[in-house]
C-alpha cells in the first residue's frame, strides 16, 4: 500500500514541493543579500532588505490598496453574484446563453482586459466619447486621476471576476435538493421567502469558499495593474498592490535580493490572512471534505 | 554597497565636451583599407565562429541596418556567423539579466553604460576591451566618449550613438500660436506656454507613465541650477544633496507644473508607444513641445501616418534659469553602445571595431535617427532638429550622463518616481526633495 | 409540478435544464439584460474596434464600424508570429491541463480513498499552496528557473503552472472521489480488482465531471497566464498570447484598430473552449462545493 501511495501521490508531491515550497526557502535565503542577479550573491546584508521594505511608505500604501481591493471585492461581488445566481437559477428562456455570456470576462486574460480598458478609458477614449454624446461635458481621467483610478480598478475587477462568483454560486444552488424549495412552495412560501430562508442558508458554505478564493485572488492581483498603469506610476495613481510593489522594487529594479525579501513579507501577510480566514470562517467546510466520509 | 558607487559614478561623466566633437576633420581610412583589430583575414582558414547578438532595433529601418551590417561584416570575416535578435527595448534589461543568470549571455549586446554596466562588470559578465579598441576607433571617437563605458579604469563597451537632449517643437504650432522666437529662459518658456494655451494647443507633451521623461525635467533644471562642480561631485558618487540648488530645481519643476503646461492625462501617457504617447502627440501636432533625447526624430517618424519625420520639427536647447549656477550651454546626454560578454570570441571585438567605422556609424545614425559617436560620421546628420542638437553638443561647455543611468537602475527609479509624485500633486516640494535624497542614499 | 418524480439523483440538474421552457418575470429579464449589456459592451468594443479604421476610432471613439473593414483581421491572420504565439499558448495550456488532471486525480485518489498516517498532513500541504500564490513566489521561482536547465524552455512555465494548479485541483477532486460509495469499491474488490484496478475502471469514469472542471480551469488559467511568461520567456518566439498581445499593443499602438483585431483573435479560442464546456463546469463545481 505504501508503494501505491508513493506511486500515485509521489509525482504531485514532488512537483508541488519543488515549485511551490522550495521557492519559499530560496526567497528566504536571497532575502538576506543585496543581489542584482548578474553574478553569485555575495553581498550579505542581514535584514537590510526587510528594513527597507517595512519602512517604505509605498509598501504600506500597496498593502492598504490590496486590503481595500480585497474588502471591496467581497462587498461588491458577493451580494451581486448571489442575486444573479438566484436569478439565473430560475427557469427562463435563454438561461444557458446568459450564463455563458456572464462568464465571458472571466475567460478573457487580464492582459486583454487591461489593454481593452486602457484604450476605452483614455481621456479621448470610447467611454468619454460616449459620455460626450450623452451630453456630459466633462472629460474624466478615469485611469490617470489618483482620486478616480482605484474606483476604475475596482469596476474592472468586479466586471472581470463576477462571472466566476456567479458560476460558483450557481453550482452551489444546484447542489441544494430541489425538493426543499418545492416543499416550501407547497406550504405557501413566496419566491423570495424561499430564497431568503432556504436557499441562502444552504448556500453559505459556497459563499465562504468563494470569499476565500476571492481573498486569495486579491492578494495576488498584479496583471491588471501592471498592464494598465505600467511599471512606474501605479503607486502615484493609488492602485499599486503588494504583488506589483514586489515586481516593481524587485526584478524590475534589478534587485532580486530585495524582491525575495518582499516576497517573504507578502507571504507572511497572505498566510496570516488565509489562516485567520480558515480558522474563523472556513474551518468546518474544508475539513468536511476529508472528515465526513470515513 | 556604497563603495561600488564610486567606481560607477566616476565613469559616468562624459568628459568629452569642448575638445570632443569640435575637431571633426581627422582623416581616417575607409573600411576596406583599414581592417581594425587583428588581421584575421591574413591567416589561412580560421576556425568557424558563431556569435549571438542582441540589440533593441525592432523598427524596420534598424532591422534592415543590422542585416546589412552583419552581411558586410561576414563578407569580410567569412568564418564568422552572427545570429542577431531584436529585443523590445522595455524587455531588454530583464531578458539580459535572465540570460546572465542562466549563462546564456549573448556574445554581443546593447550596453548603456553607467551604474548598470558596473553591476554587470562586478558580476563578471562583460569583456574588458581596453586594449583591443583599435587605434583608428580611438582617434575617430576621442577618448572622452568612452568615459561612460569605463569603470575601474577599464573600458567595457563600444559607444555607437550619442543622445544629447533638448526641447523638440513643432514650428507650425509655434507659428499658429504667434510665437516668434524660441524660449531662451523660463520666463519666455512660460510665455510660450500661455500663448499656446490661448491658441487651444497642448503646450508640452509628457510621457509620465514611463517616469523618466518626467524626471528629465528635473535633471535639466538641476543642470541649470547647480554649478558644474556640484554636478560633477554628484556624478562622482556624492550622496550629499544639501546644496540648495538641488531643491531649487525641484521648486522649478513644481513652478512649471503649476502652470499646467502638459497634455491632458500626462500621468498615464507613455513616452514612445503609439499615437497616444507623448511622442505621438508631438508627431501628430496634438502637442507642440517635448523634452527628449536625440532619438526623438526617429521615434516621431514611426508614429506619423506617413511614417515620415514631421517637416516642421525643430529644436531649442533647454532654457536658462535665472540665477542658476550651471553653464547655460551644458547638456545632458546618454549613449548607446555595445559590449562583448566576458569570454566572447575575438570576432566580437572585431565586430565592435567594425561598428565604429565610418560607414557603419553613418548607417547607425541614419537608421536610429541619432547622433553618431564617431566624429567622422557626423556628416550623416541631416535632419534639422538633430543638426541643431549636434551644434549644441559641439559647443557645450560640459556634458553630463542621465542621472538615472549613472545612479543605476534602482536609485534611478526612486529618483524618477519622486518627480512623478511631485507632478501628480502627491508630494510637496519638501517631500520630493526628501524622497530624492533617500533614493540617492540607498545606492 | 412535474410528472417525473423518480429520476435517479445524478441526472437531477439536467432535468432542471430541460424544464426551462417557461418565461420568467419581466424584471428578471430586465436585470439580466442590463447585466449582459455591461458585461458584453467592453468585449464588443474590442471586437468591433477591429473592424474599424484608425481614423474612425480617432474621430469618434464610441461608434459602430462604418464602413466595416476586414483588413485588420486579415493582416493579423497573415502574421507568422501570431500563429506562433497561438501554437505556444495551445500546447502549453494542453500540457498543463493534462498534467494537472493526471497528477491531481492520482493524488486526490490517495487522499480520498486511502487511510494512512500523514494523510491529513498531506492534504494540508497541498491546501497551504492556496495561501502562497504564484504572484508571491515568482521572484524566487525566477531565480531558481534561470539557474536551472529549464531556463528559456517552455517547461520553465509549464511546471510551475502545474504545481500552482494542484491545490485547487485537489480541493475540487477530493470530495468527488470521496463521494464514491464504499460499496462500489467493495464490489470491485470482490470481483478481483485491486485498488489500482478499481482506480482505473471505476474512479476515473465516476469523477469525470470534476476532472473536466479542473482540466478546463487549468487550461484557461494557463491560456491567460501573464506573469510567469513575463518573467520566464525572453524571446518573442516563445511568447504566449497574453504576453504577445501586450507586446503587439506597445509595438503597434499607433495602430489601435489592429491591436484590437489582434486582441480579439487571441481571446477567441478560450471563449469557444469555455462555451462548449460551461455547463459541465457548473456540474463539476457542484460536486466540489457540496463539501
Amino acid at each position: 500500500m505504501g508503494l501505491e501511495i508513493g506511486l500515485l501521490a509521489g509525482p504531485a508531491i514532488i512537483v508541488f514541493v519543488l515549485f511551490v515550497i522550495v521557492p519559499v526557502f530560496v526567497a528566504l535565503y536571497y532575502g538576506f543579500f543585496s543581489w542584482k542577479g548578474y553574478g553569485p550573491a555575495t553581498d550579505f546584508v542581514g535584514l537590510a532588505n526587510y528594513k527597507w521594505t517595512l519602512t517604505n511608505k509605498d509598501f504600506w500604501d500597496s498593502v492598504l490598496h490590496t486590503g481595500l481591493i480585497a474588502v471591496l471585492s467581497l462587498l461588491f461581488q458577493g451580494p451581486l453574484a448571489i442575486l444573479l445566481a438566484l436569478l439565473l437559477n430560475q427557469k427562463m428562456r435563454g438561461r444557458s446563453l446568459i450564463r455563458v455570456l456572464i462568464f465571458v470576462p472571466y475567460v478573457i486574460s487580464e492582459a486583454i482586459v487591461g489593454i481593452g480598458f486602457s484604450l476605452m478609458l483614455q481621456d479621448a477614449g470610447a467611454v468619454n466619447g460616449l459620455l460626450h454624446k450623452l451630453g456630459v461635458d466633462q472629460t474624466i481621467s478615469w485611469i490617470s486621476s489618483p482620486k478616480v483610478a482605484i474606483w476604475t480598478l475596482m469596476f474592472i475587477i468586479t466586471w472581470k471576476y463576477i462571472g466566476f462568483a456567479v458560476i460558483l454560486m450557481l453550482a452551489g444552488l444546484q447542489g441544494i435538493p430541489e425538493e426543499l424549495s418545492e416543499a416550501a412552495a407547497i406550504d405557501g412560501a413566496s419566491y423570495w421567502q424561499i430564497q431568503r430562508h432556504i436557499m441562502l442558508p444552504l448556500l453559505t458554505p459556497t459563499i465562504k469558499i468563494w470569499a476565500f478564493l476571492s481573498l486569495i485572488g486579491s492578494m495576488q492581483l498584479f496583471d491588471l495593474v501592471y498592464i494598465i498603469w505600467g511599471q512606474y506610476i501605479a503607486a502615484t495613481a493609488g492602485t499599486s498592490t503588494m504583488a506589483y510593489f514586489m515586481a516593481q522594487n524587485g526584478r524590475l529594479s534589478g534587485q532580486l535580493g530585495r524582491g525575495s525579501a518582499i516576497a517573504i513579507i507578502v507571504f507572511i501577510i497572505s498566510l496570516i490572512v488565509s489562516l485567520g480566514y480558515q480558522r474563523f470562517v472556513l474551518n468546518r467546510d474544508t475539513e468536511g471534505a476529508l472528515t465526513d466520509k470515513k | 554597497m556604497r563603495s561600488s558607487l564610486k567606481t560607477v559614478a566616476v565613469s559616468a561623466v562624459i568628459a568629452m565636451a569642448m575638445s570632443g566633437l569640435a575637431a571633426c576633420s581627422t582623416p581616417t581610412g575607409t573600411e576596406s583599407s583599414n581592417a581594425p583589430g587583428t588581421d584575421a583575414q591574413s591567416t589561412a582558414a580560421p576556425a568557424a565562429v558563431t556569435m549571438t547578438f542582441w540589440h533593441n532595433g525592432t523598427g524596420d529601418k534598424s532591422l534592415a541596418y543590422w542585416d546589412q551590417v552583419i552581411k558586410d561584416f561576414t563578407a569580410k570575416y567569412p568564418n564568422v556567423t552572427i545570429t542577431p535578435q531584436a529585443v523590445q527595448n522595455e524587455d531588454f534589461d530583464g531578458k539580459l539579466q535572465a540570460a546572465m543568470q542562466a549563462n546564456t549571455t549573448p556574445d554581443i549586446f546593447l550596453q548603456r553604460g553607467g551604474g548598470k554596466m558596473a553591476d554587470m562588470v562586478k558580476g563578471g559578465q562583460v569583456m574588458d576591451i581596453t586594449d583591443v579598441v583599435s587605434a583608428a576607433t580611438k582617434t575617430a571617437y576621442g577618448e572622452g566618449v568612452f568615459a561612460a563605458y569605463t569603470t575601474g579604469g577599464k573600458i567595457y563597451g563600444m559607444p555607437a550613438a550619442l543622445t544629447p537632449e533638448g526641447i523638440f517643437y513643432s514650428k507650425d504650432l509655434f507659428d499658429q500660436a504667434g510665437i516668434t522666437a524660441t524660449p531662451t529662459d523660463i520666463a519666455s518658456l512660460n510665455a510660450a506656454v500661455d500663448k499656446l494655451k490661448a491658441a487651444g494647443i497642448a503646450p508640452i507633451s509628457l510621457g509620465a507613465k514611463d517616469a523618466w521623461p518626467a524626471a528629465h525635467w528635473y535633471y535639466q533644471f538641476s543642470l541649470r541650477e547647480c554649478s558644474q562642480a556640484v554636478v560633477d561631485a554628484f556624478i562622482a558618487g556624492s550622496t550629499d544633496l544639501s546644496d540648495p540648488c538641488w531643491k531649487k530645481a525641484v521648486q522649478d519643476v513644481a513652478d512649471l507644473n503649476a502652470t499646467n503646461p502638459w497634455n491632458q492625462g500626462f500621468l498615464t501617457t507613455s513616452a514612445q508607444t503609439g499615437a497616444g504617447s507623448s511622442a505621438g502627440l508631438l508627431a501628430n501636432h496634438q502637442a507642440s513641445m517635448e523634452l527628449m533625447g536625440a532619438w526623438e526624430p526617429g521615434v516621431l517618424g514611426g508614429l506619423t501616418e506617413d511614417q515620415e519625420i514631421p517637416a516642421d520639427l525643430q529644436l531649442f536647447p533647454f532654457p536658462a534659469v535665472a540665477g542658476g549656477q550651471g553653464d547655460p550651454s551644458a547638456m545632458m546626454a546618454g549613449l548607446d553602445g555595445y559590449s562583448c560578454k566576458k569570454d566572447a570570441p575575438q570576432a566580437c571585438v572585431d565586430f565592435l571595431n567594425f561598428l565604429a567605422e565610418k560607414p557603419q556609424q553613418e548607417g547607425y545614425a541614419t537608421a536610429y535617427g541619432s547622433l553618431p559617436a564617431s566624429k567622422d560620421a557626423t556628416g550623416a546628420v541631416t535632419e534639422p532638429s538633430l543638426k541643431s542638437l549636434l551644434t549644441g553638443f559641439q559647443n557645450a561647455k560640459y556634458v553630463v550622463l542621465w542621472f538615472d543611468t549613472s545612479l543605476g537602475q534602482d536609485a534611478g527609479n526612486g529618483l524618477n518616481q519622486a518627480i512623478v509624485n511631485l507632478l501628480a500633486g502627491q508630494m510637496t516640494v519638501d517631500q520630493t526633495m526628501a524622497a530624492i535624497q533617500s533614493a540617492v542614499k540607498s545606492v | 409540478m412535474s410528472a417525473i418524480t423518480a429520476e435517479p439523483k445524478e441526472t437531477r440538474h439536467y432535468r432542471r435544464e430541460s424544464k426551462s421552457g417557461g418565461w420568467g418575470s419581466p424584471i428578471v429579464y430586465f436585470v439580466a439584460l442590463c447585466m449582459i449589456a455591461i458585461t458584453i459592451a467592453p468585449v464588443l468594443y474590442i471586437i468591433l474596434g477591429g473592424f474599424r479604421s484608425n481614423s474612425q476610432i480617432t474621430t469618434d471613439p464610441a461608434a459602430f464600424p462604418n464602413p466595416w473593414m476586414v483588413e485588420n483581421y486579415a493582416t493579423v491572420l497573415k502574421m507568422p508570429l501570431f500563429w506562433r504565439m497561438m501554437w505556444n499558448s495551445t500546447y502549453i495550456a494542453l500540457i498543463t491541463a493534462l498534467a494537472v488532471v493526471v497528477l491531481g486525480v492520482m493524488a486526490s485518489f490517495v487522499l480520498a480513498r486511502y487511510k494512512f498516517k500523514g494523510r491529513n498532513a498531506m492534504y494540508m500541504l497541498f491546501a497551504s499552496g492556496m495561501m502562497f500564490p504564484l504572484a508571491v513566489a515568482i521572484t524566487p521561482l525566477y531565480i531558481m528557473i534561470t539557474k536551472s536547465p529549464l531556463a528559456g524552455t517552455s517547461w520553465g512555465v509549464i511546471l510551475p503552472q502545474i504545481a500552482f494548479s494542484l491545490p485547487q485541483t485537489i480541493i475540487i477532486l477530493v470530495p468527488f472521489l470521496a463521494a464514491i460509495p464504499m460499496e462500489i469499491e467493495e464490489a470491485a474488490t470482490v470481483d478481483g480488482c485491486s485498488r489500482l484496478g478499481f482506480f482505473g475502471r471505476m474512479v476515473i469514469p465516476l469523477s469525470m465531471p470534476g476532472v473536466i472542471t479542473v482540466g478546463i480551469l487549468s487550461f484557461v488559467g494557463s491560456w491567460n497566464s501573464y506573469m510567469l511568461p513575463l518573467y520566464m520567456f525572453a524571446s518573442e518566439e516563445q511568447y504566449t498570447l497574453p504576453r504577445g498581445v501586450a507586446m503587439f499593443s506597445s509595438n503597434h499602438s499607433q495602430d489601435t484598430a489592429q491591436v484590437l483585431a489582434f486582441t480579439t483573435l487571441s481571446m477567441i479560442p478560450a471563449l469557444i473552449f469555455f462555451s462548449i464546456f460551461e455547463r459541465r463546469i457548473v456540474g463539476g463545481l457542484t460536486g466540489a462545493v457540496k463539501g
